[in-house]
């Protein structure tokens, strides 16, 4: 077994910090638009059956299915008439939206909310939920408050976490800071984000 | 980690996005701006007119209809074929071998192990441990390269550092089984499943 490509298996070519490991990285934190994909090739797909169809039916020159594409160019040439304005400019608006989504989708850079872990070995990604639900349990142990109470929410720079105390007993803020900021170098997310601790001033009863 | 073309997404969701976007507006002008509707009236029944006229200079000879409508149904039936190939292409990459190599042992022959050793191995592995809710193990082919994705989902209040860490272990005990390191991504991913579950209290 140690015979196979022994040169391969010792330079290390796959650690986390090779250029190959890291364009999976990349890859793995943004998004693929494969949803966005799929959605846009069924409408073009169903259009372009539509239109086969009601052209097949014209070549071989049968009645058309739903309108003759002749009379459906002419009610399109004379828009503005033989709907009302109030659908027409509906519909428009819809597509307009439609539009709107696919081209956002392709614009905008897509991050997924996610960061790094570091290892020695393998590539780690986390989604933000799993790293603000660790932080959450860490918190409400250094509150001494129950889990309905807290509140944690992870972005790319900034974690904030939201504590509600039981209504009498005495809540330290900066203890729970720390105790979320020691998680948080233990886990040592890349980016690292910020960590902000709001106290309400309302205390929740019978916690 | 799989091998979606996300630059062609991009572009043909760019292209469609604005086409549909400028239907769109069109329709809402035409609905609110008269000016807007006398210059449709004029554009849009030029060029109908002479599309018609092309359709007349193409008949069939002897027949009413235009060979242009069929060229019209090859296009769609491309377009068809094109938007099929394009679906298809989403989440490809899986594959099925995790080493194939030479032994240059003494004996003649090649290596070749299957994805599912490591897939089972990891999988046994982490099924039995009670902060997850589930593990995933499957191999994708990344630029020509074999590479191992673990998906797991850990119950609530799991602290991912340390999971990392265990599963980090189980690949590095995998290492020396198969004999080389292959790239291994690990995701760890907050589910529904998840988030309704009891908190683990335990660890």
């Amino acid at each position: 077994m140690s015979q196979i490509d022994r040169d391969t298996a010792n330079t290390e070519p796959d650690a986390p910090g090779s250029p190959h490991m890291r364009r999976i990285l990349h890859r793995e934190s943004y998004s693929s638009r494969a949803g966005a994909a799929g959605l846009a090739a069924g409408l073009v797909i169903v259009l372009c059956v539509y239109a086969l169809l009601e052209s097949a039916v014209r070549v071989v020159g049968q009645p058309p299915w739903l309108i003759d594409p002749g009379t459906a160019a002419q009610r399109i040439i004379a828009l503005p008439q033989g709907i009302p304005p109030l659908l027409l400019g509906a519909s428009g608006g819809v597509i307009a939206m439609v539009g709107l989504f696919f081209l956002l989708n392709a614009v905008f850079p897509g991050r997924r909310a996610r960061h790094l872990l570091q290892d020695p070995r393998v590539a780690v990604v986390v989604d933000d939920e799993v790293i603000a639900s660790a932080l959450a349990r860490r918190a409400r142990t250094a509150a001494g408050v129950s889990q309905e109470q807290v509140m944690v929410v992870v972005s790319k720079r900034l974690v904030v976490v939201n504590v509600r105390p039981t209504s009498g007993v005495r809540v330290s803020g900066d203890a729970i800071s720390a105790a979320v900021r020691e998680e948080l170098a233990q886990m040592s997310p890349w980016p690292m984000p910020e960590v902000r601790v709001n106290l309400a001033t309302s205390g929740v009863i019978g916690a | 980690m799989n091998g979606t073309p996300r630059i062609i997404n991009r572009i043909l969701l760019f292209i469609l996005g604005v086409k549909v976007l400028a239907i769109g507006l069109l329709l809402v002008l035409l609905a609110t701006v008269p000016a807007v509707a006398d210059w449709w009236h004029g554009w849009s029944a030029g060029v109908w007119a002479r599309a018609e006229e092309t359709f007349k200079q193409t008949r069939f000879p002897g027949r009413e209809e235009s060979w242009l409508w069929l060229a019209a149904a090859a296009v769609l039936v491309a377009l068809i074929i094109a938007m099929v190939a394009w679906v298809s292409q989403q989440g490809k990459g899986r594959a099925n071998l995790l080493v194939s190599g030479e032994d240059n042992g003494d004996v003649d022959g090649d290596v070749r192990i299957g994805g599912g050793v490591a897939e089972q191995a990891l999988k046994a592995a982490l099924a039995e441990r009670p902060d997850l809710a589930s593990a995933t193990v499957s191999t994708y082919e990344v630029g020509g390269r074999p590479g191992l994705r673990v998906r797991i989902q850990p119950r609530q209040g799991v602290a991912p550092h340390a999971l990392a860490e265990d599963v980090s272990r189980l690949v590095e005990a995998l290492d020396t089984v198969v004999g080389r390191r292959t790239p291994v991504l690990v995701h760890i991913v907050a589910g529904a499943r998840a988030k309704f579950a009891r908190a683990e209290r335990v660890r």
